[in-house]
């Protein structure tokens, strides 16, 4: 276990880094529409058609621009190994991260059934919490004086970001750019609030403003990574990389903007406006980068709208609170948009209850909903078949949940109540809508499933319960295979996988050959079972020798001092429970124990 | 195994005992009332009526003629057993009266002579057993916790709490020394910096005294020098209990920490560890088997926030040699408070925060069980 505090030290961002001399590719302009408000009376836009504007002061940089070219030092090459080590592990063991100690150590764990193999351990390797990279490919810490990168086989430090005070952080899918947040940096002229970076490199690319993290992340990634946007009043501004400039140098203006999110499967926003006057509230639906509105929805007599994206794009829900007119109280409508379709058909389903939950099934086209009102809560499962129909497949009542999880591979789910719900479990398979098995984990704070939708983890976290403060793995099928206490357990994450390299056609290949994968993997494992098995025997065996060699030697002993008892006594053997016979009185007493009556049936 | 029930406290019960033989088994709770049960069975044979204030602690001579109590009511009483078959009366022999605040613990010595009793009156007082007779009075500067006898009934000791400013002292007298009772003068008085003593033992031959302490730590002090002969840093929270083998060649210790630890009495050699994930309230060594029994629970206060259906209250089942549970049994409906192996090893008792005891005579299985090695 290493003390990572000689880290700080190394953290010592060179302040007054000047840009080199040369003139980069990508140099990008540092400067912020929002920097000139002092400087010039109209800000001057980026629509405007300015190409890139250029502060005075910083002027005499250009200035003092040598005639001579230097050539930039080169760098030594810096080998971090393999990034992706982990997923080479021969018996496919996922990992995870561990705080515990209430944050003071942090442990990186392989999967095992048997129990977690430890794969590196550090004290104070983050200040606060932890987060793995979209692909799992760095794991990131949180520092007074910024974020930092590890990776590879041992978990080196692969890049740091100096960005005093970072709360929050987000990574672009591609893990090309990281985004830090940071409420202390932020001043008039130099845009530091948020800061985005490219991970490769570690350069500063753009900085921020931000009023307010409330709803993190501020910036909404394209799942390609090729645009970034983010929502400000009656605004949507979308960036694109690596330029990290306005999309066509403009932001777009949308009146009331609620909300906005993009598809997961592709460049498209989905994005929502309240109800204006006599324009009804709608929902729309746009392509990036070409702007084109595909889908327009109206609604009307709208309280609220929440956007909810299957993980492959492959539908948007719009859960959708209104009051229809005439009435009090407000009703639910889901909103299904089917993405894969022509002209992007909506159909949609109506809610009696309120709802509680909504989760997609990833990579499937099922969705679960849990709704009503403590204690009567319900749980309804929906299909969203190809002939245009969405069916109710299935509903239990009385459920102890609050939160819904799927399986990332879809097919199974758990249903979890936790926190104020003293950690309910309910383990479903959804091809058939069976409960596979209810459990609980007492006051239960979070569910995690592994990439690989086998194994799920439920953790009691000292952040929300100060006592039995562990992690516990289940199967898929909610059967309890491990039980690890860990002291002040605090948060445990997944590592993620980056995407199967295996076509749809491999799959299909080793799905149907998977009998003959079975056999050998059932076979490894009774070997393993046997050979974990024999080192237990071993062990027990060592130890009662130990202990006996122990007893004997102390037995010997106490059979020396017999006389030393029999002085301190008088002379009086204490030493077995029969020893003084003599002593002894013997009586004969009968009691009463059992009566029975036993009928002699009519003669 | 087909456990026992006994409801006769309304309380929870603070310490059971087995008397020599083991076919009685005494229990005291915070209420102010002594049961004597017959183990085999389970029927209450007696009730020591008297106290009237909670019964903190009780012990049986070695040929189980009397039986002493401890009271909060600030009285110490004796108990004839003899005619305990016969009749139901729990006939009360005599009460040791003088002390003016609760009892904390009580001791015989071997052929029950005489009676030693501590209290938070801050005094410890000797009695003659059979007359009742006072015949010491040890005043102290704070509570007395634990006293007892040594192996041969000559010396006794005695720790005194932190309180009010004064430390806590472990005190020896010898009572074949008439002076030292007379002027109040321990031949030996060890003071403990650190840490109050919670728990105390004698070794097998009376050469020392092992104390558990509010930090963890296990001393041994030497009976004749009052020094501190060994140490063992073992534990990591409050020492809760400690009991002796019935050899005296051992002792379990019983933690906050969610520990039990095996020692040797003599060498104070740490042997064995048992890892639980509550604390240990009380802990026992079976007098046959290669076993240990531990009960716990949370502490009073937090047990309502603990749901009973996770069935935390239940004894726990070592083996001695590989520190592997194998076997767990529940029914408490709150912490176990205090553990006991019967002295024949063939069951073993438990005295809840729920106010009952809980006797289990094991199934033949139980013998016969063995770890794979």
């Amino acid at each position: 276990m290493r003390d990572t505090d000689n880290m700080e030290a190394e953290m010592e961002y060179d302040d007054g880094e000047e840009p080199s001399f040369s003139d980069p590719e990508d140099f990008v302009d540092e400067s912020d529409q929002e920097l000139l408000g002092d400087v010039l009376r109209d800000k001057p836009q980026e629509a405007d058609g300015i190409d890139s504007v250029v502060k005075m002061s910083h002027l005499c940089r250009y200035m003092s621009i040598s005639d001579e070219w230097e050539a930039p030092e080169k760098q030594p090459f810096k080998d971090f190994g393999n990034l992706r080590h982990w997923l080479e592990d021969p018996d496919c063991r996922d990992q995870y991260s561990v705080i515990y100690d209430s944050g003071e150590r942090t442990g990186i764990f392989a999967n095992d059934v048997k129990e977690p193999i430890e794969v590196e351990e550090r004290a104070r390797w983050t200040e606060t919490y932890v987060r793995w990279s979209p692909k799992g490919t760095y794991l990131a810490t949180f520092h007074q004086r910024g974020i930092a990168l590890w990776g590879g086989e041992k978990f080196k430090q692969i890049q740091r970001f100096s960005h005093q005070g970072v709360q929050l952080i987000d990574f672009s899918p591609c893990e090309r750019y990281v985004v830090t947040f940071s409420p202390l940096m932020d001043t008039k002229d130099d845009p530091q609030a948020i800061i985005i970076w490219d991970v490769l490199t570690g350069q500063k690319k753009r900085g921020f403003h931000c009023e307010s993290s409330a709803h993190w992340p501020i910036f909404k990634w394209s799942p390609d990574g090729k645009f970034f946007a983010r929502m400000t009043q009656d605004t949507l501004s979308i960036y694109e990389t690596p330029s990290m400039g306005l999309l066509d140098k403009k932001s777009l203006r949308i009146n009331g903007i609620k909300d906005f999110s993009w598809s997961p499967g592709d460049n498209i926003i989905a994005f929502w406006v309240p109800e204006d006057k006599d324009i009804p509230a709608r929902v729309t639906l746009m392509q990036l980068p070409s702007r084109n509105e595909i889908r327009v929805r109206n609604l009307f007599n709208v309280v609220d709208c929440k956007l909810h994206w299957q993980k492959n794009g492959d539908y948007l829900c719009v859960k959708v609170d209104r009051t229809p007119k005439g009435t009090q109280g407000v009703v639910t409508n889901f909103e299904i948009f089917r993405m894969r379709e022509k002209q992007v058909p909506v159909d949609v389903v109506e809610m009696k209850e309120s709802i509680i939950a909504f989760a997609w099934e990833p990579n499937g086209s099922k969705f679960a909903v849990l709704h009503g009102e403590s204690p009567r809560i319900n749980v309804s499962f929906y299909h969203v078949k190809n002939n245009g129909k969405i069916d109710l497949i299935k509903m239990f009542d009385k459920q102890q949940a609050n939160s819904i999880f799927w399986s990332p591979q879809g097919q199974f789910l758990v249903l979890a109540g936790l926190r104020s719900m003293n950690g309910a479990l309910a383990f479903v398979d959804t091809s058939d809508c069976t409960m596979m098995n209810i459990a609980e984990h007492y006051m239960a704070s979070d569910v995690e499933w592994d990439p690989t939708g086998r194994y799920v983890v439920t953790s009691v976290s000292w952040w929300s319960h100060k006592v039995d403060n562990a992690f516990w793995l289940w199967t898929f099928q909610g059967r309890l295979l491990q039980k690890t206490n860990k002291e002040r357990f605090c948060q445990l994450l997944w590592r993620p996988r980056p995407p199967s390299l295996l076509t749809q056609e491999q799959i299909k290949l080793i799905k149907k050959d998977l009998k003959k994968y079975s056999k050998i993997f059932e076979q490894k494992d009774r070997l393993s079972q046997s050979k974990a098995s024999k080192e237990l025997v071993d062990k027990r065996r060592s130890m009662m020798e130990d202990y006996r060699k122990y007893r004997e030697r102390t037995i010997d002993m106490y059979n020396e001092q017999k006389p030393l008892r029999l002085e301190l006594r008088g002379g009086v053997d204490t030493d077995e429970l029969d020893s003084n016979v003599d002593d002894w009185e013997e009586e004969t007493i009968e009691f009463f124990i059992n009566e029975e009556i036993i009928p002699i049936g009519d003669l | 195994m087909k456990p026992i029930l006994l409801q006769g406290h309304e309380r929870s019960i603070t310490q059971i005992k087995y008397n020599r033989e083991g076919d009685l088994l005494f229990s005291v709770a915070k209420d102010p009332i002594a049961n004597v049960w017959y183990s085999v069975n389970g029927e209450r044979l007696g009730t020591y009526t008297g106290h009237t204030g909670a019964v903190w602690c009780v012990d049986a001579d070695w040929d189980t003629k009397n039986v002493l109590t401890g009271s909060a009511d600030n009285s110490c009483r004796l108990w004839d057993c003899e005619n305990v078959w016969y009749s139901v009366n729990g006939e009360r022999l005599g009460t040791y009266t003088g002390h003016t605040g609760a009892v904390w613990c009580v001791d015989a010595d071997w052929d029950t002579k005489n009676v030693l009793t501590g209290s938070a009156d801050n005094s410890c007082r000797l009695w003659d057993c059979e007359t009742g007779k006072q015949l010491a009075l040890l005043e102290t500067s704070s509570a007395v916790r634990t006293c007892g006898f040594d192996f041969s009934g000559n010396i006794i000791m005695f720790s005194t709490d932190k309180q009010m400013g004064y430390q806590c002292f472990l005190n020896y007298f010898d009572l074949r020394d008439p002076q030292q009772i007379e002027d109040n003068q321990p031949y030996q008085s060890v003071p403990c910096n650190e840490s109050k003593i919670t728990s105390a033992v004698w070794g097998p031959l009376g050469e020392f005294v092992i104390a558990g302490h509010e930090n963890g730590e296990i001393n041994q002090y030497s009976a004749k020098s009052g020094e501190i002969l060994k140490t063992a840093k073992e534990h990591t929270k409050q020492i809760n209990d400690i009991q002796s083998s019935v050899d005296l060649t051992m002792l379990i210790s019983a933690s906050k920490d969610c520990t039990a630890k095996l020692f040797d009495s003599t060498s104070l050699e740490h042997i064995k560890t048992f890892k639980t994930e509550r604390p240990v309230n009380s802990a026992a060594i079976s007098p046959i088997m290669d076993h240990v029994v531990m009960g716990g629970g949370q502490e009073a206060m937090e047990v309502t926030t603990t749901s009973t259906r996770i069935g935390k209250f239940e004894a726990r089942f070592f083996h001695a040699a590989y520190e592997e549970e194998f076997g767990r049994v529940k029914g408490h409906f709150g912490p176990i408070n205090c553990v006991a192996f019967h002295p024949d090893g063939k069951s073993y008792s438990s005295g809840g925060e729920d106010g009952y005891v809980r006797i289990h005579y094991f199934d033949p299985h139980y013998f016969d069980f063995e770890l794979e090695a």
